[in-house]
């Protein structure tokens, strides 16, 4: 059984896409074409169910493939607890932003090309959660990023307006301060190699020194013995390139935001539910194998762990205060998401003090994290078809014609930002203990920083849910009587209840936990807290005294000049004098040795012009010089 | 029995010219195929073949076929790429000779006799087990090359043929002059006959073969050459003959690394010049060609970086060449196609959105740059040799380390930005082109197989080869 189910969990759904790719190239837009894509749902749909049956019946362990034995690389996949449940959460949420987007996509230009990507996307975000192998984690690594890039640039003819990021028009000092998607396209692949290319070199760099790629069986604290404090240092931060870009931590997060010009499936999927929570699972991965918390005696190690917890948390800081700055509806839920994969890297790096209870809190709160942003991505998805409109505009009165959308909206938002007694409060209140305890070892900053993060959080997406449902601009509806939309986040936002009802029957040994944790007093406080952010957020979603402030917050407190002026300044004045350099080489070679010779030539040449003046001059030069030469060694 | 299926596209580049376009690339690319077959079968094999041909006096000695795992790694790249340019150049020449106003079928046959000619010395130079016969076949491929580019040319072609004509050359003779100084040293030149190579011989093989590959400084003849060829023939010179110069200096490092190992900090220094310089230039280009050529010169960067850092890096030669080899070979193929659909567009600056026009074109380019970046294709495993072999060689060096990493992402960067913006954005005002079946299906073709050799049972037969190839003979 395994062996047939384990291959086919990763080919199912890109053999699936395959027809409607082919039949798009030969007949683009045809109606058959079109119906081909309910197959590749299916392959989604095999995927689901494959992941599923590995989450309740597979035994703790590995499974491997042969593929490079003599080199002892292999395809390795593991079944523990982070990979079963990731799996799962990744079958169910790819499975429902399919179904969310045959009624979305309906009519689009380029379905194969969407299909194909979606699907592609989907077995390699598998490979990188059942990977126990690092060079297989890499190919669906290095999937995910082109899957990204490719979904992400899909509108590539960067003709409607409604795929840009951005006010079209709007220029801060040299820069437009909007990007069409082929822009956004670029932008997401080219951080994205940049993290990825270091990462590459620390895997090598793991398998020229230990033999081996698999990372349950290295021996970690052997490894960074071996290459001492420096070597674990620059190991690490070279590796964490790759988590840090793909999950948009600073200063990568620029493409994320620009990431939206993609279909709203694609920035469920990808750009908050699963790829970009590739960066933080992988961390977690690693962690959960290299137990930091059994190695306090090598030096490197904790300042890796530090440096983790600073860029986590600051990030999750940043990207709440974007949010609440935001207008348009997918980039304030982008820069959610950009925080709340601060908050996980934060919690997973405070494992090194906490022990490993740090990485599950962490993970409980990527799954819950996961259904409730995917939700209110497919919500905005279904708000942007219907209003035409990607800024957020909405009243009470769309929202009696949304309901589902609005209840969904509720639910996602206050089961997400950490009210009592809802879902995340309780993972929440996890994360509040942990970094609470870790004071000792690296102060209050961390705590602090916490629960700014989190106050910000939560009055960000209660300005979401305000301005789109209760006080938001003026609108015009265009309703066309969508099923299947509301029915998939419908359905997404219910697996919040159900992971609910798990914390607090404490029927998942692990989630059991968290409920002692949210009936400490400081925990319930916080819980207040974010409760007041909150109303505050709904009541008020926008101040317009601050209105500088938000357009600063907007901007993205100016990031984009790191990706769109200083980067490529740079790189153009190397490329322009590399093209001086290449003139000069080329008009040495290619002219003036050339001419140079041409000269020679003549010059010799023009002694034979047939005059015998001429040939008289040589004759009495050289005679001349016989006789000074004879002259001179006479005397 | 290397001799019985090399006989095969040799006696085909005879036999061509007497049929009629269709027919005789049918015959050309077909005769292609039969020694792939034995490529594949040599790559499986697990064992070295060796057939004489013919004794001669000292210092020359033996000439003999050499059928190791280097040979049909090699002549695996040569083998496909030239089986698919031969099908992709019947409508691009009928094209090209259209545009010239020649007679189409009368110039087929000079052409296609001359593109075997050209292509099949190739294929002989990768199995010469002697420097001679090595360098005869490379003068072979050279010349008729020269022809191509002279006769068929864009441009200034005559005075571009001739500039690349004397580069070459300058390259062969310097190469020609170490072979004999080795010759004289060792009374033979067969591989199996040499035992030592001294400085000067070394010295003047690395230098033509740097001018052949090319390194910074001697790369400024591959734009004008590789730019103006006709587009088939680009398609063979970049993507195999200019790495020819790593296959030799490939095969000189196997008999006698010494040189390399001595020089090793220099020369990688100067490969990652080379590559990151030429990859600075790609950006710039604003002509399709020019540019694809630029980024040979950043690719090629990569084998001099390569063949300082031991096995690894060695492996990582053989990886790379075929890599870019196919990568190199879909991207002038597609650059021809838009110059066969468009009338000689090759301005970047006047496309722009071209995958509303081009899909099919434009989803090769998408493949053939992620040949190039190393991204699921064959060429990972030649970053990851290569990542491996800096680690083995220089250990935690920041600078190796952090050169090797940029030049990686540099390649990325090029190539999706050049993807971006030739196929994406904005389409401009363009009518939609059939494209004929053959100047897009031979590009799917390579992009398949570049594909497949990262999973089993690809994978495996190539690198096990490789391993067996390089570990059997360095120390």
């Amino acid at each position: 059984m395994m062996e047939y189910e384990i291959p086919l969990l990763f080919i199912a759904p890109v053999i699936c896409s395959l027809p409607i790719a082919f039949a798009w190239v030969r007949s683009p837009g045809a109606k058959w074409a079109e119906k081909l894509a309910y197959l590749s749902v299916f392959g989604l749909f095999i995927s689901l169910v494959i992941a599923l049956h590995i989450l309740f019946t597979y035994q703790e362990g590995r499974y491997t493939i042969q593929w490079l034995p003599e080199y002892n690389i292999n395809f390795v996949f593991i079944f523990d607890y982070l990979s079963k449940y990731m799996g799962a959460l990744t079958g169910i949420i790819a499975f429902l932003i399919g179904v969310y987007g045959l009624e979305y996509m309906k009519g689009d230009y380029r379905l194969g090309w969407y299909w194909f990507f979606f699907n592609m996307f989907t077995a390699s975000m598998l490979l990188v959660v059942y990977s126990d192998n690092l060079l297989m984690l890499l190919i669906g690594w290095e999937g995910l990023g082109l899957a990204s890039w490719g979904l992400i640039g899909h509108w590539f003819r960067d003709d409607d307006e409604i795929s840009y990021v951005g006010t079209v028009g709007r220029k801060v000092g040299p820069l437009n301060m909007f990007w069409p998607p082929s822009m956004g396209g670029w932008r997401a692949i080219s951080t994205i190699r940049t993290g990825d290319m270091p990462m590459f070199f620390a895997v090598a760099a793991i398998y020229a020194l230990t033999g081996t790629l698999d990372i349950s069986q290295i021996h970690w604290g052997g490894l960074f013995h071996m290459i001492g404090y420096g070597g674990t240092v620059l190991l690490c931060v070279l590796f964490l390139m790759g988590p840090f870009t793909k999950s948009a931590q600073l200063p990568f997060s620029e493409w994320l935001m620009t990431a939206m010009t993609g279909p709203t499936t694609v920035s469920a999927l990808l750009h908050s539910a699963t790829m970009v929570a590739a960066g933080t699972y992988v961390f977690m991965r690693m962690s959960w194998y290299i137990q930091p918390w059994n190695l306090h005696s090598m030096p490197g190690v904790e300042v890796v762990y530090i440096f983790v917890l600073f860029v986590g948390l600051i990030s999750a800081l940043y990207g709440a205060s974007v949010a609440t700055g935001c207008r348009e509806r997918k980039v304030l839920l982008a820069a959610s998401t950009m925080s709340s994969l601060g908050l996980m890297f934060g919690c997973a790096a405070a494992s090194y003090w906490f022990g490993k209870f740090a990485i599950l809190v962490a993970f409980w709160y990527l799954i819950t994290h996961a259904f409730a942003k995917a939700t209110l991505f497919l919500v905005a998805g279904h708000l942007i078809h219907a209003t035409h409109d990607r800024f957020s505009c909405g009243d009470l009165a769309l929202a009696k014609r949304m309901k589902v959308a609005f209840a969904a909206t509720i639910v996602a938002t206050v089961f997400l930002v950490g009210i009592p007694p809802f879902t995340a409060y309780w993972v929440k209140s996890g994360m509040d203990e942990v970094i609470h305890h870790i004071a000792h070892e690296v102060g209050m900053a961390p705590l602090t920083l916490l629960i700014l993060t989190s106050l910000l959080y939560s009055a960000a997406l209660a300005k979401f849910m305000s301005q789109n449902f209760i006080k938001g601009p003026g609108y015009h509806l265009h309703l066309h009587g969508e099923k299947l939309m509301p029915l998939a986040y419908a359905t997404m936002v219910s697996m919040l209840v159900v992971l609910l009802y798990e914390i607090l029957t404490g029927t998942e040994h692990v989630a059991g936990h968290f409920v002692e944790m949210g009936y400490v007093s400081s925990s319930f406080i916080v819980g207040l807290g974010v409760t007041a952010a909150y109303v505050i957020g709904t009541y008020k979603p926008s101040i317009s005294a601050l209105s500088k402030l938000g357009t600063f917050l907007s901007d993205r407190m100016e990031m984009p000049f790191l990706n769109d002026y200083i980067v490529p300044g740079v790189g153009w004045v190397i490329a322009w004098l590399v093209g001086l350099g290449n003139s000069a080489i080329d008009w040495f070679c290619h002219r003036g040795i050339p001419s140079a010779f041409n000269r020679f030539s003549r010059s010799i040449r023009s002694i034979q012009v047939g005059y015998l003046r001429v040939y008289l001059k040589i004759a009495l030069g050289f005679v001349m010089l016989v006789i000074v030469v004879s002259a001179m060694g006479w005397w | 029995m290397i001799l019985e299926f090399l006989l095969v596209p040799l006696i085909a580049v005879f036999i061509a010219p007497f049929f009629r376009p269709k027919a005789a690339t049918g015959i050309s690319a077909a005769a292609f195929l039969v020694p792939f077959v034995l490529t594949v079968y040599g790559l499986a094999a697990n064992r070295v073949f060796e057939e004489p041909l013919i004794d001669i006096v000292k210092p020359v000695g033996t000439f003999y076929l050499l059928g190791d795992q280097i040979s049909f790694a090699f002549g695996f790249a040569i083998c496909i790429v030239s089986a698919m340019v031969a099908l992709y150049s019947l409508p691009y020449m009928v094209h090209r000779f259209e545009e010239m106003s020649y007679d189409i079928e009368h110039e087929y046959r000079r052409f296609i006799f001359l593109f075997n000619l050209y292509a099949t010395s190739m294929l002989w130079l990768v199995f010469s087990g002697n420097f001679i016969l090595l360098y005869i076949f490379l003068e072979i491929s050279l010349l008729s090359s020269f022809l191509l580019i002279y006769m068929y040319g864009y441009g200034n072609r005559r005075w571009v043929a001739t500039l690349y004509f004397v580069w070459t050359h300058i390259a062969g003779m310097l190469a020609l002059i170490g072979f004999l100084i080795t010759g004289f040293d060792n009374g033979s030149l067969a591989f199996n006959g040499i035992a030592k190579i001294g400085f000067a011989a070394w010295l003047l093989i690395f230098l033509g073969m740097v001018i052949k590959l090319p390194g910074l400084g001697p790369h400024i003849w591959l734009p004008w050459a590789h730019a103006e060829a006709p587009t088939p023939v680009s398609a063979l010179l970049s993507p195999l003959t200019v790495g020819l110069g790593a296959y030799v200096i490939l095969r000189v490092y196997q008999i006698d690394p010494w040189f390399i190992k001595e020089y090793m900090v220099p020369i990688f220094v100067y490969g990652v010049i080379s590559s990151a310089y030429a990859g600075f230039a790609v950006l710039k280009q604003n002509d399709y060609k020019r540019l694809l050529a630029y980024s040979t010169v950043s690719q090629m960067g990569y084998c001099l970086i390569a063949i300082c850092l031991g096995s690894y890096g060695a492996m990582a030669v053989v990886i790379q060449y075929i890599s870019h080899a196919f990568g190199k070979s879909i991207l002038f193929m597609t650059a021809g196609g838009i110059i066969a659909v468009y009338h000689g567009l090759r301005d970047i600056t006047k496309m722009g959105g071209m995958h509303e026009q081009v899909p099919t074109i434009s989803n090769a380019a998408l493949i053939g740059f992620m040949n190039l970046g190393g991204v699921l294709t064959v060429g990972m495993f030649g970053e990851f040799f290569i990542l491996k072999g800096v680690v083995d060689t220089f250990g935690f060096n920041i600078p190796a380390i952090l050169s090797v990493v940029f030049v990686f992402i540099l390649s990325g960067f090029y190539g999706f930005y050049t993807l971006k913006r030739i196929y994406y954005g904005t389409p401009k005002d363009y009518k939609k082109a059939r494209v004929p079946r053959l100047l897009d299906t031979p590009l799917y073709i390579i992009g398949v197989i570049s594909i497949l050799f990262i999973l089993p049972p690809l994978a495996p037969l190539l690198l096990n080869a490789i391993k067996l190839g390089i570990g059997g003979v360095i120390p």
